[in-house]
C-alpha cells in the first residue's frame, strides 16, 4: 500500500459540508477599520513602527518618475532603479534613471505596482505574472511601491483573486525585520531596510 | 546544547539549565517581550474570545473531513503543475526530500525555517546525503553555526546571548561585524547568507497552511529569507504536516490574524506569501518544479487516539511564552523538537511515552498555556492524558508508585492523616526564615531552585475547626 493510499484510508470520513465550512467564516472578527476614511487608515498603519514606511502621493503616473527622484535623492542614492517590465510604465520618462530590468545581488531600489493596499494592517498586495517579477522586490535596499489610491480596501479578506491564482500572491507589510537576537528589533535582516509607498490619485491605464 | 545533553534525562537537563544564570536570562527577555507585546495585540482586537472560539471551529471541522480535504488540495496543487508526495514517517519523508534534490543534482539547499523540518530530522539527513545546508532564518543560521538544536518554535537561538552570537559570527563569518551593536551582527549575517540564498540549487521551507481549494502553499517571515530562499533556486520543496490544511484563503486569513498576533503581537508578519505550483510560462523568477511532502509521522494515530484536538496548533509558542516552567528551564531540557507545553504533549507521539513521561509531570497544571492558545487547546487536559497513560501501563518508578500508594492508605485513614499535617506543618514552621523555607529535608529538588513560602501555623482542619467553634 502506498503512504498516500495508508494515510488517507485512516482518514476516510463524510465529505466536508462546503455550507459548513462557509458558515464558519459568516462575520469574521475582524480589527476595526473606518471604511470611509480608507487611505487615512492605511496611512495610520504604515506609519506604525512595525510597518514604518513612508510614503508621498502623485495625481498622475506621469508623475512616478520625479516622485522616486526625490525619494533616492533624498535617501542620498544614486538615480538607479529596478523597473519591472509593466506596460502601465511605459508612458513614464525614465530617463534620468540608470535601469535595470533584472535585480542585481546588491540592488539598491526597485519598484513595483501593488494590487491591493490592506488598510487593516498596511500591508501591500502583489502577484506574479511575466510583468511582475517578485525577486527585485526581496533584493533591493530601497522598495519603491506604487499604490492606486482606489485599489486601498479595508480587510484582508479582499486581498486574494477569486477564481485562477497567480503563481505567487504575497502581502508585505513593512520591511525585512528580525528580532532573533536578545528580542531586539533589527531593520533589513535580509531584504528591503526602507519600504516607500506613493499613492496615485488617478486611476491607472 | 549538542550530543551529550541529548542523551541525558528530562532531570539532568533540568538541572543544568537551571544552574544556568545566563540562559534564565536570555529567556525571559525574550519570552517576557512576547507576552507582553501579545497582550498588548490581543486588548486592541474587537473579540479575541470569539475569534480564539472561530480558529478552534475552523480547524476541527478540517480535523473531522482531513481526507477529503487532503485530496482536493492534492488535485488542486497537481492542476496547479506541483508534485505532490505523501510520506508515513519521518524517515519517508526524508529519503523523498533527498531523492528529489538528488535527482536534481543538488549540492546546496537553502532552508527556511521549518519545526517540521526538525521534527523529521532533514537537517541530518541532508548532512547524512552529502548536501550542504543554508539555514537562512537568522535565528537558525545561528544555531546550524553553533551546532545546536532550535530552542523555541519562532525564536529557535532565543537562549543565545548577543555576546555568545558575536563571538560565533567573528569565528565564522567571511566579513564579520566590528562594531558591537545588534545591527551590526544582522549585516554580517546579512553579508554571509545573502549569496549563499542565491546560489542554492533548492530551497526547502514548511508550509503554515495548504489551501484545499487552490493547491497553494502559505509561508509567512518577518524577515523575507523564504521568499529568498525559494524564488531563485531551480526546485522548491515543501514539508509540511497534514494537519496543515485549510478549507479556504478566507480561513486562511482568519488563522493568519490569529497566528501573528499570538506568536509575536503584530497584527500581520511582514511577509505572507501563497504560492500556487512552479515558475509559470512568461515569468522572469520562480523554480522550474514544485514539491509538495505531505508528512503524516504519527498525526493520524493522534487523530484516532485522543489526541485530535492537538491537530489544530498552529506554532505560535504563545504557550511557552507563557509558561512558567518553561521560562525557567528554556527550551533545550524538553529534550525533543517541540519544547513547551505543546511540545510537552507532542514529543511523547514522536519519541515514545517511555522515554519522555517526565515532560507531563513537569507541568504546574496553572492553566495559563490554555488561556492564551488561539485555537483554545486543552494542553492541561492533554498532559493529565499522558499522565494516567504513564501510570497505567507502568512507566512510573516504583519510589512514585511506593510514595503515592503511601499517601492514599494514609489519606483513606482521616485520622492519621490530620496527625501527619500537623506535624509536618509545625516541622515547616521551624524551619521557615522570614516567610520562606529555603532548605527542606527530602525537598532539596524543590528548594535547591526556589524558597518554598512558609505555611500557616495550623493545618486547615485545625484553623476550620477552630473557627466552627468560635
Amino acid at each position: 500500500m502506498s503512504a498516500r493510499d495508508a494515510i488517507l484510508s485512516r482518514l476516510k470520513g463524510v465529505a466536508p459540508d462546503k455550507a459548513e465550512a462557509e458558515a464558519l467564516l459568516v462575520a469574521p472578527e475582524q480589527p476595526m477599520v473606518d471604511e470611509r476614511a480608507l487611505e487615512a487608515e492605511f496611512l495610520a498603519r504604515l506609519a506604525l513602527p512595525s510597518v514604518s514606511a513612508s510614503h508621498d502621493a502623485i495625481e498622475t503616473i506621469a508623475d512616478l518618475p520625479a516622485a522616486v527622484a526625490r525619494y533616492l535623492e533624498a535617501q542620498g542614492e544614486t538615480p538607479t532603479l529596478c523597473l519591472p517590465p509593466d506596460p502601465r510604465l511605459n508612458g513614464c520618462d525614465w530617463s534620468a534613471f540608470t535601469l535595470h530590468d533584472a535585480a542585481a545581488p546588491d540592488e539598491v531600489a526597485a519598484l513595483a505596482i501593488a494590487r491591493r493596499g490592506i488598510a487593516e494592517t498596511g500591508s501591500l498586495v502583489f502577484e506574479t505574472a511575466p510583468c511582475a517579477p517578485m525577486l527585485p522586490n526581496f533584493l533591493a535596499l530601497h522598495h519603491i511601491v506604487l499604490l492606486p489610491v482606489r485599489d486601498i480596501v479595508a480587510h484582508l479578506e479582499a486581498a486574494p483573486l477569486t477564481g485562477a491564482q497567480p503563481r505567487a500572491h504575497y502581502w508585505i507589510t513593512g520591511v525585512s525585520g528580525t528580532t532573533d537576537i536578545e528580542g531586539t528589533y533589527v531593520r533589513g535582516a535580509h531584504g528591503p531596510r526602507f519600504l516607500h509607498v506613493i499613492l496615485l490619485r488617478a486611476p491607472v491605464a | 546544547m549538542s550530543g551529550a545533553v541529548d542523551t541525558a534525562t528530562f532531570k539532568e537537563r533540568a538541572d543544568m539549565a537551571l544552574a544556568d544564570r545566563i540562559l534564565k536570562v536570555a529567556v525571559e527577555r525574550t519570552a517576557g517581550t512576547a507576552e507582553t507585546k501579545r497582550a498588548v495585540a490581543v486588548d486592541a482586537f474587537p473579540d479575541f474570545e470569539a475569534a480564539r472560539d472561530r480558529a478552534a471551529a475552523i480547524k476541527d471541522h478540517v480535523v473531522a473531513h482531513l481526507g477529503a480535504y487532503l485530496e482536493e488540495f492534492e488535485a488542486n496543487a497537481i492542476a496547479a503543475g506541483a508534485k505532490v508526495h505523501w510520506a508515513s514517517t519521518a524517515d519517508e519523508a526524508c529519503r523523498i526530500v533527498i531523492d528529489i534534490c538528488k535527482a536534481a543534482g543538488a549540492k546546496s539547499v537553502a532552508r527556511s525555517k521549518s519545526m517540521l523540518g526538525e521534527e523529521i530530522g532533514l537537517p541530518h539527513a541532508l548532512a547524512e546525503a552529502g548536501i550542504g545546508r543554508v539555514e537562512t532564518d537568522l535565528a537558525e543560521h545561528i544555531i546550524q553555526l553553533a551546532d545546536e538544536r532550535p530552542s523555541h518554535i519562532i525564536w529557535p537561538a532565543m537562549h543565545k546571548t548577543r555576546e555568545q552570537v558575536s563571538a560565533l559570527f567573528k569565528a565564522k563569518h567571511r566579513s564579520p561585524h566590528e562594531e558591537e551593536t545588534i545591527a551590526a551582527m544582522a549585516e554580517s549575517a546579512r553579508r554571509e547568507l545573502r549569496t549563499q540564498m542565491l546560489g542554492a540549487d533548492v530551497g526547502i521551507s514548511g508550509a503554515n497552511f495548504l489551501i484545499a481549494d487552490t493547491g497553494a502553499i502559505c509561508t509567512v517571515t518577518n524577515e523575507g529569507n523564504a521568499e529568498l530562499s525559494l524564488v531563485p533556486p531551480r526546485v522548491h520543496i515543501v514539508t509540511a504536516g497534514i494537519e496543515k490544511i485549510v478549507p479556504s484563503m478566507p480561513h486562511a486569513i482568519h488563522m493568519l490574524r490569529m497566528l501573528a498576533r499570538s506568536a509575536t503581537g503584530a497584527a500581520l508578519t511582514q511577509y505572507t506569501t501563497f504560492y500556487t505550483g512552479p515558475k509559470r510560462a512568461g515569468d522572469r523568477d520562480g523554480p522550474e518544479e514544485m514539491h509538495i511532502v505531505l508528512v503524516d509521522n504519527g498525526r493520524t494515530k493522534m487523530r484516532e487516539e485522543g489526541l485530535a484536538e492537538m491537530l489544530r496548533c498552529i506554532r505560535c509558542g504563545a504557550c511557552m511564552n507563557h509558561c512558567v516552567v518553561f521560562r525557567q528551564i528554556g527550551g533545550h531540557a524538553y529534550g525533543g523538537t517541540y519544547p513547551g507545553p505543546m511540545g510537552a504533549v507532542l514529543t511523547p507521539v514522536f519519541d515514545g511515552l517511555k522515554q519522555s513521561r517526565d515532560l507531563a509531570s513537569a507541568c504546574t497544571l496553572n492553566g495559563k498555556c490554555q488561556e492564551v492558545c488561539p485555537v483554545r487547546i486543552p494542553l492541561p487536559t492533554l498532559l493529565k492524558g499522558w499522565r494516567e497513560k504513564s501510570w497505567r501501563e507502568g512507566l512510573e518508578p516504583t519510589s512514585m508508585r511506593w510514595g503515592l500508594g503511601l499517601w492514599a492508605w494514609v489519606a483513606r485513614r482521616p485520622a492519621l492523616y490530620r496527625l501527619g499535617t500537623g506535624v509536618a506543618v509545625r516541622a515547616m514552621q521551624m524551619l521557615g526564615k522570614k516567610g520562606w523555607i529555603d532548605r527542606l529535608p527530602l525537598a532539596g529538588g524543590w528548594t535547591r531552585y526556589r524558597d518554598m513560602p512558609k505555611p500557616a501555623p495550623q493545618t486547615f482542619m485545625e484553623q476550620y475547626r477552630k473557627e466552627r467553634r468560635q
